[in-house]
């Protein structure tokens, strides 16, 4: 649909009202849609390790929630036992997790160290970027975000859990965002955090992954010491933990980000229109209808909110990666179903900031323009 | 003037604003009408009711009471929705201030009176361009009215007055914010338009010159149109006035009559510049 003329020539005329218009608008949207790619970010980060882990069923000592703030302790001794009875179970491995602040060359670090079976290797490193895949004795690999925040490389040591760790690989997807993943096998964890027979998780593998919600319900009820759950529930309630007090404070900002759009788009759409308001009533005098003047105004808040778009998404796409450069922790993953729900919130603004001055079209008197 | 067909016909109209003892009359049962070809000029004093006239006639305005004919559609019988379609279709609209749209060119500002919605962009464009060019405006199509002087901005407006071709042509105090050379251009353009394109040109005007090319002057006062009125020009401020209720003086044997008081001071102060004798 072609824009009308009239519409086209008034936006363009008031070069700066644009400017002032569609900036509002643009810084809005980047707003919002940068807030919710950082949101989606952090959210595949957080929840990313414990969906990559091979494993149907966590268990963990009752009172555990997520794999962040894990105090669990489970005894490992009976466990293939108690387990062999249970036919659909295929196989199982302990994983202790500890949050723990390590330490290279006097920086302080916020890390999770996970101690694996590296037969099974469920619950190790999800990819190996560099280096050796398995660590050995007084070895580690970590994350490379690790790596990426504190400059960690092959060859560094760390201070972790009272001793030195040599660095032998580097993988990926074990980053939370405000802490990272690092491994070491779980004989090494065992010995270093004194939990000889202790495990924090148990992984359970099934032999029908969709009967995993029924095979954990069934072990979580034969024993009230223990919760059990499936990788996905636990996943979300890892999500839930650490971005649980985020989502509020991010829905205010978002909604203030919409407000401040709507305001200045509405303001600008409002004057432009008071300031017209003796051409208005020319066209109206001259046999144009309310529905032309209105269809006028609607698509000049259509074409600013547009333009607004267009500029606010372009900077959120464009800024994202550098700004994920420049500060690790934001972590920008921008969804293109973000980008089109971004697009129906425009519109919305532009609607509503076109509302208001309609209402004004509409109580123009066309003979107020006989007056000189 | 042969018989022709009647373009407006306004048959015992009467228009009231507010109501109680706050309503005032400004048309009192009023028949007037206009014919294909001619130029009606009416005259009276301020608040007689004379843009009452041009507005409840270009259906801007409903009156309290009364029947109005546009072309022959009885616009009191239409409602309030279809009376656009009458403004852009059947009548032509020029106004003192000129009222053109600042941000469009003057090609711009007679096309989208044009086209709308339903006219092709290129034949709208080529009607703008022949009416601008029978004015004298062809080298004028892409500037702002702001680029243009004032005999221009009417002759835009003249324009885009005739740009649906209609039948009726209303015209308030269209040379009032023209300089006399100027004014006089469009008085006789006014007039050329209503004998060649065959259109009733209704004119409201205090400018006495307009006289020279009217076919016929009606007087309105009070809400009242009147015959027996005679009347004379104001030599301090051009206005028309009713001999009868004007303030006057008497210079050289000569009867000179005023809009108000304050040109009979100001005549009385310098007769000889006012009277057009030697001082």
């Amino acid at each position: 649909m072609r824009v009308l003329l009239i519409a086209r020539k008034n936006l363009f005329s008031e070069r700066t009202r644009l400017a002032i218009s569609v900036g509002g608008i643009a810084l809005s949207v980047f707003l919002i849609t940068f807030l919710l790619s950082l949101f989606r970010g952090w959210n595949e980060k957080v929840g990313g390790f414990v969906e990559n882990v091979d494993a149907d069923i966590w268990i963990a000592r009752e009172g555990t929630t997520d794999f962040l703030a894990a105090g669990s302790f489970l005894p490992v001794e009976g466990v293939d036992e108690r387990l062999s009875r249970i036919d659909e179970v295929e196989r199982w491995s302990p994983l202790i997790v500890r949050p723990m602040t390590a330490s290279k060359d006097g920086t302080k670090m916020d890390v999770q160290l996970v101690g694996y079976d590296p037969v099974s290797a469920i619950g190790g490193p999800v990819r190996i970027e560099e280096g050796k895949g398995v660590p050995g004795p007084g070895e580690v690999i970590v994350d490379e975000g690790l790596s990426r925040r504190y400059g960690v490389d092959i060859g560094d040591s760390i201070g972790a859990g009272g001793r030195d760790w040599r660095v032998v690989g580097k993988s990926s997807g074990g980053d939370f965002v405000a802490s990272q993943t690092i491994f070491i096998t779980f004989d090494q964890a065992e010995e270093a955090l004194q939990m000889e027979g202790l495990a924090t998780f148990l992984l359970l593998q099934v032999t029908r992954p969709s009967r995993a919600g029924l095979v954990a319900g069934m072990i979580g009820n034969a024993d009230p010491a223990i919760v059990t759950m499936t990788g996905d529930e636990f996943a979300a309630s890892t999500r839930d933990r650490a971005l649980g007090d985020v989502i509020p404070i991010l829905t205010v900002i978002l909604i203030l980000a919409f407000i401040v759009g709507l305001a200045v788009a509405g303001l600008t759409i409002y004057t432009a229109t008071v300031e017209k308001a003796r051409e208005y009533g020319i066209l109206k005098a001259v046999g144009f209808t309310n529905g032309y003047l209105y269809r006028v105004v609607f698509e000049q808040s259509l074409v600013t909110g547009l333009l607004g778009f267009l500029l606010g998404a372009g900077l959120t796409v464009v800024l994202g990666p550098f700004t994920q450069q420049l500060v690790p922790q934001f972590v920008i993953l921008v969804r293109w179903q973000d980008v089109l729900g971004m697009a129906g919130f425009t519109l919305l603004m532009t609607l509503l900031a076109a509302y208001v001055p309609t209402r004004r079209l509409a109580a123009i008197d066309p003979v107020a323009v006989f007056k000189g | 003037m042969p018989d022709r067909r009647v373009i407006l016909r306004m048959h015992a109209v009467t228009k009231v604003y507010g109501a109680g003892d706050a309503a005032v009359t400004a048309l009192d049962n009023v028949d007037f009408q206009a014919q294909a070809g001619e130029v009606v000029v009416i005259m009276g004093p301020s608040g007689a009711g004379k843009t009452t006239v041009l507005t409840i006639a270009g259906a801007l305005l409903r009156p309290t009471a009364g029947r109005i004919e546009v072309a022959g559609v009885d616009t009191t019988g239409l409602a309030e929705k279809e009376l656009p379609a009458v403004r852009r279709g059947s009548v032509g609209f020029i106004f003192q201030s000129f009222n053109l749209l600042e941000s469009l060119t003057a090609l711009e500002n007679v096309r989208l009176v044009i086209s709308g919605d339903t006219a092709t962009a290129r034949s709208a464009t080529n009607r703008a361009r022949e009416l601008l060019s029978m004015l004298g405006l062809a080298h004028r199509l892409k500037s702002l009215p702001k680029q243009l002087s004032g005999g221009e901005k009417q002759r835009v407006a003249i324009a885009r007055a005739l740009a649906n071709n209609p039948d009726l042509i209303l015209a308030d105090e269209p040379t009032a914010n023209l300089d006399s050379k100027r004014g006089r251009e469009v008085m006789h353009l006014l007039r050329q338009i209503a004998i060649e394109l065959d259109k009733a040109v209704v004119i409201v005007s205090h400018d006495h010159r307009i006289r020279e090319v009217a076919h016929r002057v009606v007087w309105l006062e009070d809400g009242r149109f009147r015959s027996d009125v005679v009347t004379a020009r104001d030599t301090v401020c051009g206005q028309v006035v009713e001999v009868e209720a004007a303030p006057m003086t008497s210079f050289n044997g000569q009867a000179f009559y005023f809009c108000a008081e304050q040109c009979l001071k100001l005549f009385e102060a310098n007769p000889h510049r006012y009277a057009g004798t030697p001082g």
